[in-house]
């Protein structure tokens, strides 16, 4: 372990909420900061949310500021579409290597949406959980920093790229860029990589994916924000009804040995959140919600109580196990309401499966990277917060990210 | 319901877990059992509820309900249980639990369900064929001998009127006197627990019961172990068509003054043939699914291999009596005859404490069920 009185060199890995906030405190505390994030923007899961639990603020604001605080600081360098492909070396002494894809659209891209216009060919928009499309020459969402568009090469075929190019009157549009390589020397790592909705269609009880109208609640956070693919109207997608009669499934794939064996910790709030979305937006829409046990932890329990004095809003204490198809587009619902002790089937314009977090470490490991269970834990000088380390809301994530900064700062200096 | 008070038997819930429930606890009251279930009725259903009541040790609630029978042990609720904590094989559990608590001698029930006495179990029927073999003079120095004839028949052994019916009358009626104390008791318990009125006469409870056993509708409407009920189904008419045989082999001695060995012609031999074959067929089924279903189902308990191995025994014993006796190999088939009566014996004897016993207590609960308007 080396000592001295350069600054810390810290690469985070993961731009999300986590990612932003220890390469802020630690870049605003004199360290030098790389983040690499795998999407084409900042901000993971948090950007796509439509409100935050318990006080329904945009979480867009406080992105904001953290872009803005990266931006103007210039001990902090980022790449988006950039993978880790390697880590080696020791604490203080890293050697990383870093797979940069290619964006097609360089930094002379002032979002002004031209190529967009032109653009022959279009994609499923993955950022509103393909819920809408997008042109395969896209912003990958209005607010999204950095403000440059992205050219879909999957999605863009031969020769397609043509009319794009044409259109850009400011060369932005360079469809000859080429995958890159980076290495990097850097004293310690931060891991926040963070998470993924569970995939529902897994879960061959509740219907995902064969029964329309059965969406997962991060596609209801899309479906409730303004910029998302109704513009905000909380309507189903089959037929874009606006929904009346709603249902919360709440341990949809957690707390389950077959799926995911720990409990999400964030599901609960957030249908709850979500029921304020629907009661807020239509004073006629009756929500009833499934459940195992309402987890609202510490002080918590006080946005549950708000619900719950709601008359519109009922509770059954009995998980979902069957979803299926019902006439015109609804949905029914069987689960034993426990405290009657019968069995109940009842019928929804929409159902919400409170699907849970997923670590990135599932899915997909970081070679160097130390993982309990798909967990990224912590190690001398790689350190692992936020929701890729323990399921956690944002608030913790951020506290969580904060420890892990202060730990990769006095890791580069040895102590 | 408000002012019961209830009395938690944590030895009865030991007992469940030591029967075969060891996953008990890991039930935290989800549901998802309930909802997979495609055989629960839907008032009340199991085997949440049971789930519940097994981890309180509330005795009276589980051994008094006829829903512990009404499960077929699908095991869909096993398979979707997101704690691993396999209601069916709790249920198995508690309903091996059940004979036991109203089967009399209860030494007995014990004695079945423990491997220590099986040899005990095995030894009285041999020791009474052996003895009846000593008293007609069959027996030199202890070894049983080889009757002599031209044609081999097991009647040279044992004539059947002298020597077999009367201890296997013998064994039936000990087995219908036992197994009426305690239907008689677990039913006073049903009712005893069930105080709503019945809508349903018992006599169209019955008859709704024959049709849905025949039929096996329920136990057809299994998911996981769906191939289960084709087996059971298999086993059951086997025993049936076995009945049938016994029945007119009966009816040819006792009635028609005819006695065998009956050519393979006869009707008797038919009927007998075919089942035997088809017990040995639906048995095999058994143990294949039960191999199939390890891991979602269960592999099962002593108590349930006790039962499929007398059944198999009951079944390849007979089928090679026959066989050796027609290849004319005496030496192999007169003790593979005795092997047969002393499978057969351990069959009745202790049908009432074995899993045998599910025909007599799962009817009962099925019939009750009906009766009170429960399925």
């Amino acid at each position: 372990m080396q000592t001295s009185d350069k600054p810390s060199r810290i690469l985070v890995i993961g731009g999300g909420f986590s990612g932003l906030t220890t390469a802020v405190d630690a870049a605003e505390s004199g360290a030098e900061v790389i983040i690499v994030e795998k999407n084409a923007y900042l901000g993971g899961r948090v950007a796509q949310l439509n409100k935050y639990f318990p006080k329904m603020c945009p979480p867009v604001c406080g992105l904001e500021i953290n872009f803005r605080r990266i931006k103007t600081n210039p001990n902090v360098t980022f790449h988006t579409m950039a993978e880790v492909t390697s880590i080696a070396g020791e604490p203080g002494n890293y050697d990383v290597t870093i797979q940069v894809h290619p964006r097609m659209v360089n930094s002379k891209c002032t979002a002004c949406n031209a190529c967009a216009e032109v653009c022959p060919a279009t994609r499923s928009n993955d950022f509103n959980f393909g819920m809408d499309t997008t042109k395969a020459a896209y912003l990958p969402f209005n607010q999204a920093f950095p403000q440059h568009y992205v050219i879909d090469t999957k999605a863009c075929k031969k020769d397609c790229g043509t009319p794009c190019k044409d259109a850009c009157t400011y060369g932005a549009i360079d469809l000859d860029m080429k995958p890159e390589t980076l290495t990097l020397k850097v004293n310690s790592i931060v891991v926040t990589t963070g998470w993924n909705p569970y995939d529902a269609d897994k879960i061959e009880t509740l219907g995902s994916g064969k029964v329309p109208n059965v969406i997962s609640n991060m596609q209801m956070e899309r479906l409730a924000a303004v910029n998302g693919p109704t513009g905000g109207a909380i309507n189903r997608p089959s037929d874009g009804k606006p929904v009346q009669k709603i249902a919360f499934v709440q341990c949809a794939g957690s707390r389950d040995e077959n799926h995911l064996a720990f409990c999400s910790y964030i599901c609960c709030m957030a249908s709850l959140k979500q029921t304020l979305y629907v009661r807020e937006q239509n004073p006629e829409a009756e929500v009833s919600i499934f459940y195992i046990d309402m987890r609202t932890p510490g002080r918590y329990e006080k946005f549950l109580n708000q619900i719950q004095a709601d008359q519109k809003v009922t509770f059954i204490k009995g998980k979902v196990a069957k979803i299926e198809r019902a006439k015109g587009g609804d949905v029914t619902v069987t689960a034993e309401d426990m405290l009657t002790g019968d069995k109940v089937e009842k019928t929804f314009d929409m159902v919400v499966l409170a699907t849970g977090m997923e670590p990135a470490g599932m899915s997909h490991q970081i070679p160097g990277v130390n993982y309990v269970e798909g967990f990224a834990a912590s190690a001398a000088g790689v350190y692992a917060a936020g929701c890729g380390r323990n399921p956690m809301d944002v608030s913790k994530s951020a506290q969580d990210a904060t420890s892990a900064a202060l730990k990769a700062i006095q890791a580069g200096k040895g102590r | 319901m408000s002012d019961q008070i209830i009395k938690p038997d944590l030895k009865f819930t030991e007992a469940i877990i030591a029967a075969g429930g060891e996953s008990l606890k890991k039930c935290y009251q989800c549901s998802t059992c309930t909802v997979v279930c495609d055989v629960t009725p839907d008032r009340k259903p199991f085997p949440r509820k049971e789930m519940l009541y097994a981890q309180w040790g509330l005795k009276d609630k589980l051994l008094a309900s006829p829903d512990v029978w009404l499960c077929h042990q699908c095991s869909d609720c096993t398979a979707h249980c997101p704690r691993g904590a396999k209601p069916g094989e709790v249920l198995g559990a508690v309903r091996k639990m059940t004979i036991q608590e109203y089967s009399s001698p209860s030494c007995m029930g014990k004695m079945v369900n423990d491997a220590k006495f099986a040899i005990l179990l095995f030894a009285i029927p041999t020791i009474i064929f052996l003895f009846e073999l000593f008293i007609q003079g069959h027996l030199t120095n202890g070894i049983p001998r080889i009757p002599n004839g031209q044609l081999m028949s097991y009647s040279l052994m044992f004539p059947p009127t002298a020597y077999i019916d009367p201890v296997f009358v013998l064994t039936a009626i000990f087995a219908v006197v036992m197994f009426y104390k305690g239907v008689k008791k677990y039913w006073a318990a049903m009712a005893a627990n069930h105080p709503e009125p019945p809508r349903k006469d018992v006599i169209s409870a019955v008859i709704a019961t024959i049709q849905e056993i025949l039929t096996h509708s329920v136990f057809e409407k299994c998911g996981v172990a769906k191939d289960r009920s084709i087996a059971h189904k298999i086993v059951f008419y086997s025993f049936v068509g076995l009945a049938i045989t016994t029945a007119l082999a009966a009816s040819y001695i006792y009635v028609f003054n005819y006695n065998g060995p009956y050519p393979q012609t006869n009707i008797v031999k038919w009927i007998g043939n075919v089942s035997g074959i088809a017990l040995l067929v639906g048995i095999t089924m058994v143990i294949l699914n039960r191999f199939k279903n390890q891991e979602k189902s269960g592999i099962g308990s002593y108590f349930d291999w006790f039962f499929i191995f007398i059944v198999y025994g009951v079944g390849l014993t007979g089928m090679l009596a026959q066989i050796l006796r027609l290849a004319n190999i005496p030496v192999l088939g007169y003790p593979m005859y005795f092997a047969h009566l002393v499978f057969v014996f351990v069959l009745f004897a202790y049908a009432p404490y074995s899993k045998m016993a599910h025909m007599v207590y799962r009817t009962t609960a099925m019939v009750f069920a009906k009766y009170s308007n429960r399925s």
